[in-house]
């Protein structure tokens, strides 16, 4: 009788013990472990997106709203409220300059993702419509090709 | 063990067929829950359905591998409902991209030099560089530049978020053991 017991306690410990050691595991290997070639990855990410958003973001103050279509751009005063309309791939892109900033109001394409975007005002803002191939943006100065001139 | 490559991918019996769809099956329905997160910025995704391509790199044999980011973008853009527009272009370019870097660099370093984050880093970067790149050839011109700084930090944001939930999917998984243990039992049994 004894021995039978024994034996069947025996038997039961040697069936837990694997599944607390498959318990441990994964626990053990959650936390995360960097490894040389990610942070080198990361940091370049990291300063090419810096030297990005200089090259765009490092301009001089917002004056005028960009719009580009196809070969066309068309350039206008932010100082000026207008309702604006752009010719493209699908048909007409609306939107309206006020007090300095620039909303797209309507556009033939299937997301709206533009539409729901906040409104533009800074030097280096823009927005899309991929779709309809129209594409908005906040200058600094009139120049259209001499933005590159700021960065040293 | 016999059946593992130099690289550390199981050998499946039937070239990964069946892990590939079911891998492509649960893109597709990553990218369904994507579709219905709100997004806090327009453009801004994180990628989701790019994690079965992520855990993919260190399983599936390269046909196999590249069949899947295919049908993740046939999937994603019969979901966004613009497989016949030209936007599906730029999905394709980008996870093709993004896949080819990925698998390429796991070629250069193991997982001891390079993990899920930095893999899924660079990634997403080269999948949006690869975008803006398109966006200046094709549609927008020179202006395309001002939307590299917005889609690099994306790059590097969904990367990193999305590279770190893969790293700790991947060394915890019980799943994925079952998987790498089921293809070396019968990747040795045909050999």
């Amino acid at each position: 009788m004894r021995r039978r017991r024994l034996r069947r306690r025996r038997r039961l410990r040697l069936r837990r013990l694997p599944l607390i050691y498959q318990a441990d595991q994964p626990v053990r290997g959650t936390r995360l472990s960097i490894k040389p070639l990610d942070v080198l990855i990361v940091a370049l990410s990291a300063i090419a997106l810096v030297a990005l958003s200089i090259s765009v973001y490092g301009g001089p103050a917002a004056a005028v709203l960009v719009v580009s279509s196809g070969e066309q751009d068309w350039i206008y005063p932010l100082s000026q409220d207008r309702q604006i309309q752009v010719e493209g791939n699908l048909g007409l892109t609306y939107l309206h300059i006020e007090d300095g900033m620039v909303r797209i109001d309507a556009s033939p394409c299937v997301n709206k993702t533009c539409i729901a975007a906040p409104p533009l005002g800074n030097t280096g803002d823009w927005s899309a419509c991929l779709p309809n191939g129209v594409f908005i943006r906040i200058e600094g100065s009139e120049d259209d090709d001499g933005i590159d001139a700021t960065v040293r | 063990m016999a059946s593992m490559l130099r690289s550390g991918r199981p050998v499946f019996n039937d070239g990964g067929r069946k892990l590939a769809a079911f891998l492509a099956a649960l893109a597709f329905f990553l990218s369904t829950v994507e579709y219905m997160l709100p997004r806090p910025v327009p453009f801004m995704r994180l990628g989701l359905a790019n994690l079965p391509i992520l855990i993919a790199v260190d399983l599936l044999p390269f046909g196999a591998y590249m069949a899947l980011a295919l049908v993740k973008v046939v999937g994603m853009s019969v979901l966004t409902g613009s497989l016949f527009s030209y936007v599906a272009l730029f999905s394709l370019a980008g996870t093709m991209a993004s896949a080819l870097i990925m698998r390429g660099l796991r070629t250069v370093a193991g997982p001891k030099a390079l993990s899920y984050v930095g893999l899924c880093v660079a990634g997403a970067v080269a999948s949006n560089m690869v975008q803006v790149a398109l966006a200046r050839l094709f549609v927008f011109g020179p202006s395309a530049r001002f939307m590299a700084p917005a889609f690099m930090a994306l790059g590097l944001a969904s990367g990193l978020v999305l590279g770190s939930f893969t790293e700790a999917f991947a060394s915890s998984s019980t799943w994925l053991v079952k998987v790498r243990a089921e293809a070396s039992l019968s990747g040795g049994a045909t050999l």
